[in-house]
């Protein structure tokens, strides 16, 4: 019956018994007992001495080799005591009834958003349960209370951007509003947008161009433009990242999990407008400059190692409020709205002015357009 | 049984088939994509919270209709007739500390503009047309349209000017005398509000390697 069997039992020796029924010990019931012992030459004799001081660990690898070894019921307890401490030590801060409250919940904390899911497979509820976490944390830091948010992308809206090269006299406000709104590392001065100081006549040569310059603008016989994430609608950033940290929004918004990046930077790379930024160094504002309006995939405070950019501020686009660039621009280069309204004034600028995108031929597809007057 | 087991084989492949034609292929360009999807939005999303503190008032120009800021309540010494109450001619020669001697005139050159070719003489709280027709003081776009007939056209259908608040509905645009100062339109040159230190540092370090 038991050959029949389909399974495996484990063997807990009880069949055996069934053979040492007979009076001798090494099972042989017909054949007296002594008469199996043979005589060992020098070299078998050898080899069984090797077998049984190492023999099971030349067949041993990995894990094996140190969880599958015979050992004395001392040695057994001993390593089982110093794993136990160690594990002990690990859920310590949480259960011990020395530390306090906070630092047990710090802990529950930081144990359930080591844990969390990717947030773009989470549930309505599980977005909100992040940051409520993300909140409370930052609470307990700091003794300060955000406002963080999860709004998910509003149904019937495609988000788009036109900037107009004439208007563009190179103030900067939009970048310094930039950093402001999203809370961007103060100490590497990490900025989203570059704004391009270009010659008259020469059109877009992005070598000879200047993006850091610092005189009376506008230069005489130069022209701005601006550059920043496009939110491409076939975005390559997306495709190349290993772990599905990046992606695109209904709403055409592409954005990144701060906490499910792994830094590997091949969106960086695969970018060709420059729109990502790498945290080198724990970013840092000072506590009175945060923009405590926060949204998950927007402006919440980022940690080293992750990837950023430009979301068209999504805390403030996803509200019905333009971009914090848009906003500041004193010279009203920069209009963004709802490409699928066909009453948008964006729509208006597509359908009415000259618009090109850059680097069109890469098939991209940036929502993103330049015009002129 | 048979006929069972090649009806599933068929499922699965036409399901697969079916699975391969992806979202994401769906349009060709996004300009496929905007010309398929596009619909009036009437969502959820509306700038009425945004624009609830600020005076506006509604005006059609063509077939665009939207909102602009309230403008007299704005100027710090309207109403006009409170000091002009007399015609402009008879005030000129009075011995006292002029009114508007802050204001330099930096529009087009005198042969073409003085402060008569806006404000209007025979009643100044209101300001009129090259024609003498009376314009108010909310409405001063129509005045600057007169002759800037292409910033006019960009600015009705949304590609010149700032929004007052967010991209939804309704549209609430700035009008041109609040960027512009009408007596001195245009921008003047003016320092970058930043300079990035560190990228300077690092583009520096670059060469010296």
């Amino acid at each position: 019956m038991s050959k029949n069997k389909k399974w495996y039992t484990l063997d807990l020796g009880l069949n055996k018994k069934k053979n040492t029924t007979g009076s001798c010990s090494c099972g042989n019931i017909s054949e007296n007992c002594t008469s199996a012992k043979q005589e060992l030459s020098a070299d078998e004799f050898y080899k069984a001495a090797v077998n049984a001081s190492i023999g099971e660990e030349r067949h041993k690898d990995g894990f094996d080799q140190v969880f599958d070894v015979k050992m004395d019921r001392r040695n057994a307890f001993k390593k089982l005591t110093a794993s136990l401490l160690i594990g002990a030590g690990a859920v310590s801060t949480s259960c011990s009834i020395i530390t306090g409250d906070d630092t047990k919940e710090k802990a529950q904390i930081n144990w359930e958003e080591q844990f969390k899911g990717n947030y773009k497979l989470m549930t309505d509820e599980e977005k909100q349960g992040t940051i409520d976490r993300l909140m409370r944390s930052y609470e307990l830091q700091t003794g300060k209370n955000i406002s963080m948010t999860a709004e998910n992308a509003v149904a019937n809206v495609l988000f788009g951007y036109a900037f107009n090269i004439s208007k563009c006299q190179g103030y900067m406000n939009c970048v310094s509003a930039c950093v402001e709104e999203n809370n961007q590392d103060r100490n590497s001065q990490m900025q989203y947008i570059r704004i391009h100081e270009m010659k008259d006549g020469e059109g877009f040569k992005f070598d000879n161009a200047d993006d850091n310059y610092y005189h009376e603008v506008p230069a005489e016989g130069h022209f701005y433009m601006g550059t920043q994430c496009f939110h491409c609608d076939n975005p390559p950033c997306v495709d190349v990242c290993p772990v599905q940290a990046t992606w695109k929004e209904e709403d055409g918004l592409v954005v990144i999990d701060y906490d499910w990046c792994v830094g590997c930077r091949y969106c960086m790379a695969a970018c060709p407008y420059d729109g990502r930024r790498f945290n080198w160094s724990k970013p840092e504002v000072p506590e009175n400059e945060v923009n405590k309006n926060q949204h998950y995939l927007g402006n919440r405070m980022r940690k080293k190692g992750v990837m950023e950019k430009c979301t068209f501020c999504v805390q403030r686009s996803r509200k019905g409020k333009n971009p914090a660039c848009v906003e500041a621009c004193p010279t009203g280069a920069r209009i963004f709205g709802n490409l699928l309204d066909p009453n948008s004034t964006i729509r208006w600028v597509l359908e009415n002015k000259k618009v090109f995108r850059l680097k069109e031929d890469l098939g991209t597809e940036p929502k993103f357009w330049y015009f002129m007057d | 049984m048979k006929n069972k087991e090649i009806t599933y084989h068929l499922l699965i492949l036409l399901l697969l088939i079916l699975n391969s034609c992806k979202e994401k292929n769906k349009y060709h360009t996004i300009t496929d994509k905007i010309a398929a999807e596009s619909k009036p939005y009437h969502g959820e999303l509306s700038s009425d919270e945004l624009l609830a503190d600020i005076p506006l008032i509604k005006i059609t120009e063509g077939k665009h209709t939207f909102l602009i800021p309230e403008r007299k309540g704005q100027i710090q010494s309207f109403a006009c007739i409170e000091c002009h109450s007399k015609p402009v001619s008879q005030m000129k020669g009075l011995e006292k500390q002029k009114a508007h001697w802050n204001i330099k005139m930096s529009h087009a050159n005198t042969d073409v503009m003085n402060c008569a070719s806006c404000h209007n003489g025979k009643d100044m709280n209101t300001l009129h047309t090259l024609t003498r027709q009376p314009v108010d003081f909310n409405l001063s776009y129509k005045l600057c349209a007169q002759c800037h007939s292409d910033q006019f056209e960009d600015w009705k259908g949304g590609a010149h000017g700032k929004k007052v608040a967010g991209w939804t509905a309704p549209r609430a645009s700035m009008t041109c005398v609040n960027c512009h100062n009408p007596h001195n339109p245009s921008f003047d040159k003016r320092w970058p509000v930043q300079f990035n230190t560190q990228k300077a540092v690092e583009r520096n370090e670059t060469l010296d390697h």
